[in-house]
């Protein structure tokens, strides 16, 4: 078999697997995202007791690898099982990888895409939400016309960083939690089809590629809809292929 | 360890609480304690090539010879499009591999190479310990955490002000002596922050030892937390893993703090003399 349809066939071999981290992903990013709009006001709010919370919530998620995150709560969820899950019946619901894969990856990324719309709330030009309330508008007004607008541009670059950077953590998943059957995600797969003929340099580098282009997709993707966020400047931001890694 | 404390200290301690420190004391819980050494040594050396690669890399991006300019910005805009355990799993093993290939090539018969086998011959095969992986390890976060920091430090030393560099010029400086004198010696607080980041990723992969096989703390939570049952003893302890896993998320914040408090020190120190907002 030459390299080009060994390649090739890899390709075919890991285009389910794939499926898996995508999956992952997109369950646990909208979740998060809205978790996070939550989580950042409670920064951001007057009252300390929340604002204490949601602070502390944010530095926890985001001092500690996530590798640790998730086997803490699988473990966690584990010794729960014969006293708690088995006898309500719900140990194949909340003990199953594609619902607690998820569920871990959402209050992650909830934190960190918390301190990204936290950091963006902080810089809302002042001058705006007076002038919105000089309007007489409510507090809800407020936020939905002047303050939220303003806050998903300033955040929308480095929300991008932290996408991608969420589906690179879908590949920790399955390191962690048990696989159910053939369901393997790419790193699995890689690494069972690694462990049939040795090839490590043919696996990896092609479930290297899978994620690189998923990347790729995404800094596209997140790339028009900035462009649509900012359809009221008379230049919008033209289109950056190099991204900026940086979390 | 309990035996040597005192009588009266333990009078004062109680049952539980003795009961308690020996249990913390015995031999699994201290081999847990001292495998925090490789968690610190593959952060560290890690970081050190990062450092050294991020520099490296930085220069290549800002070379005169295109090639090496090419090679730079392929190093330091495809690396991190992949996941860091991607990389983290794949270099040892290829790194292995490409050791034994060579090794192959001097030991094994012609016909074993012909084979289609890996290794192609038994004497070929490399066995690693926990020392060699620890070292490929370091190197793998390092090479990954590299291309982070590559991206920060050029960022750094476009920044520097560029009537510095004029102004040290005209002082009649080397070139030399300007990158060295000026341009670096600035660099390093508008590379600060960024690097903080990269150090903080950097650590938190650290996590991922234990998939190399090192006894790190992740895998001897895991051995002691699991359940356990001991044909003298009974049964010890139900499953307690989610608890040595909450102890290593605490020490993991605790190293981020610590690490914050030196990133602003640091920052501070390499502020000094300069009018930036940074600067105290």
């Amino acid at each position: 078999m030459g390299a080009l349809a060994a390649i090739a066939n890899d390709i075919v071999l890991l285009a389910k697997p794939a499926l898996f981290n995508i999956y992952f992903a997109l369950v646990s990013i909208p979740t998060g995202f809205v978790l996070a709009v939550f989580m950042a006001l409670g920064k951001a709010s007057s009252n300390p007791i929340i604002s204490r919370l949601c602070r502390g919530y944010i530095y926890a998620f985001r001092g500690s690898p996530f590798f640790i995150q998730l086997f803490m709560f699988y473990s966690l969820l584990l010794s729960l099982n014969l006293s708690v899950w088995k006898p309500l019946g719900l140990d194949t619901i909340v003990l199953n990888p594609l619902i607690l894969g998820p569920a871990v990856l959402a209050l992650n990324t909830t934190a960190y895409t918390a301190n990204i719309l936290h950091g963006a709330l902080m810089t809302v030009p002042r001058g705006e939400v007076e002038a919105a309330r000089a309007f007489g508008m409510s507090r809800f007004q407020q936020f939905r016309t002047v303050i939220w607008p303003n806050v998903i541009r300033l955040a929308w670059p480095a929300y991008t960083n932290e996408v991608v950077f969420m589906f690179h953590a879908t590949a920790l998943v399955y390191l962690t939690l048990p696989v159910i059957d053939d369901q393997l995600d790419l790193m699995n797969k890689a690494g069972t089809l690694f462990e049939k003929d040795y090839n490590a340099f043919l696996h990896y580098p092609v479930a290297a590629m899978y994620f690189l282009v998923i990347s790729a997709a995404i800094f596209f993707g997140f790339g028009r809809v900035y462009r649509h966020l900012m359809r009221h400047l008379p230049r919008p931001p033209a289109m950056r292929f190099a991204p900026r890694w940086m979390r | 360890m309990v035996d040597s404390l005192p009588q009266w200290l333990l009078d004062v301690l109680g049952q539980d609480v003795q009961f308690w420190l020996g249990y913390l004391t015995n031999g699994k819980h201290l081999n847990w304690y001292a495998s925090v050494q490789y968690t610190l040594a593959a952060g560290v050396l890690g970081a050190l090539v990062a450092l050294v690669l991020g520099t490296l890399a930085a220069t290549a991006r800002n070379s005169r010879s295109a090639p090496v300019r090419v090679l730079g910005n392929i190093y330091t805009s495809v690396l991190p499009g992949v996941p860091d355990v991607l990389f983290f799993l794949f270099f040892p093993l290829a790194f292995e591999q490409a050791v034994e290939w060579v090794r192959a090539q001097a030991i094994c018969s012609p016909s074993d190479l012909g084979s289609g086998h890996w290794p192609p011959c038994p004497d070929a095969n490399l066995i690693l310990g926990t020392p060699e992986y620890l070292i490929l390890a370091a190197v793998s976060l390092g090479i990954v955490y590299g291309a982070f920091a590559g991206n920060v430090i050029a960022g750094a030393m476009n920044a520097v002000p560029k009537g510095q560099l004029e102004a040290a010029r005209a002082f009649g400086m080397s070139p030399l002596q300007v990158m060295t004198r000026i341009h670096i010696r600035q660099m390093w607080v508008y590379a600060l922050p960024g690097l903080s980041n990269v150090w903080m990723l950097l650590f938190k992969s650290t996590s991922l030892l234990s998939l190399l096989q090192i006894s790190d703390i992740v895998l001897w939570a895991d051995r002691l937390g699991a359940p356990n049952f001991s044909r003298s003893a009974g049964f010890v302890h139900p499953d307690w893993r989610w608890a040595y896993y909450l102890i290593l998320l605490i020490f993991y914040i605790i190293i981020t703090f610590i690490s914050e408090k030196v990133f602003a020190a640091l920052t501070r120190w390499a502020g000094r003399g300069m009018a930036t907002a940074g600067a105290v």
